[in-house]
């Protein structure tokens, strides 16, 4: 039993599509993220149809979700933000569910791919960037790279640093969510492979030992789906409230 | 679900988020410090040096800016 515990995050094209040099081909992570986005569509779309005072099942679960959602950014960018729920909404509701799905054996869990975390990081970042300089204009670049109380002696060492502060948000948003999917499922094939190779002699223990790991990477599905969405809302904050944000988040 | 002022669940997200924090300022500032050095100047190892310790510096400080908004308990 010689597997390679990565083998599972090569992707095969089932249907190969071509778009002028694009390659745009229908693998199995495409095809998940069609269910994620159909189960979270029809879950939310099922669950206001029939809107009652007393709430049923699904509209309980939908409402505790919203609600849930509606704390983090309360908490962290206040009223203003929330006009950027739709966006925070969408962002968290598709890595819970894929961060989730991705644990049912035989699926593909989508965020172990670095594209899509990326993809997400660098537009709740370019986002943040753009609405910096609509509300506060040219003068949120150098708000941004120069921490207020700077003495002017400090300025050339604090940009560069500030700098690189600013591009490693973005970074580190991308780089946590995939190292962590991909990190839990490695381990877990890591643990089924010993499982197999064990035997019955001593095969129950690693799969004693996966059986508490999918428990955990339950934990982590949603911790990690919580964090990406309470780092966006703060880097959208600080753009909001350039400056201070530091003491108004608590 | 809890609700996102449990303070076990924002205690845990708050401890998850430094270590990347000090990794991703490394990565991006010894990228960028690389990158002065093969494309634009030539600079021998030194763009990559600073550009490590740039990293370094950015990434304790924000981890420090990060522990600066845990709750006060």
């Amino acid at each position: 039993m010689e597997e390679n515990p990565l083998h599972p995050f090569e992707l095969q094209n089932y249907i190969p599509i071509s778009l002028g040099g694009l390659d745009i081909s229908i693998n199995k992570a495409v095809i998940m993220m069609w269910v994620v986005v159909t189960l979270v569509t029809l879950l939310m779309v099922m669950a206001s149809s029939a809107r009652k005072l007393v709430p049923g099942k699904l509209q309980s679960l939908a409402e505790i979700l919203v609600d849930f959602i509606r704390g983090i950014i309360m908490d962290t960018m206040g009223k203003d933000g929330m006009r950027f729920f739709p966006l925070i909404a969408t962002l968290f509701l598709f890595i819970l569910f894929c961060n989730l799905l991705g644990l049912v054996p035989g699926t593909y869990t989508v965020t172990s791919q670095i594209v899509v975390t990326a993809v997400f990081a660098i537009t709740v970042y370019g986002l943040s960037l753009v609405l910096g300089l609509v509300l506060h204009g040219i003068k949120f670049l150098p708000g941004i790279l120069i921490p207020p109380g700077t003495p002017w002696w400090l300025v050339p060492l604090m940009v560069p640093i500030e700098f690189v502060s600013q591009v490693a948000r973005p970074v580190s948003l991308a780089v946590r969510l995939f190292a962590n999917m991909t990190a839990g499922h490695t381990i877990l094939g890591v643990l089924f492979g010993l499982t197999i190779s064990g035997g019955l002699l001593i095969g129950w223990l690693p799969f004693a030992f996966s059986v508490a790991m999918n428990g955990l990477e339950l934990g982590i599905a949603f911790i990690q789906a919580y964090i990406f969405t309470v780092l966006t809302c703060v880097y959208l904050g600080d753009a909001f409230h350039l400056h201070g944000s530091e003491d108004h988040a608590h | 679900m809890p609700p996102s002022q449990d303070p076990f669940y924002a205690g845990l997200g708050q401890a998850v988020r430094i270590g990347t924090e000090l990794l991703a300022a490394l990565i991006v500032g010894g990228g960028v410090g690389w990158a002065i050095d093969n494309y634009l100047l030539e600079s021998g190892p030194w763009g990559m040096v600073g550009g490590l310790i740039l990293g370094a510096i950015a990434g304790v400080r924000n981890a420090y800016r990060s522990a600066q908004q845990w709750p006060k308990s």
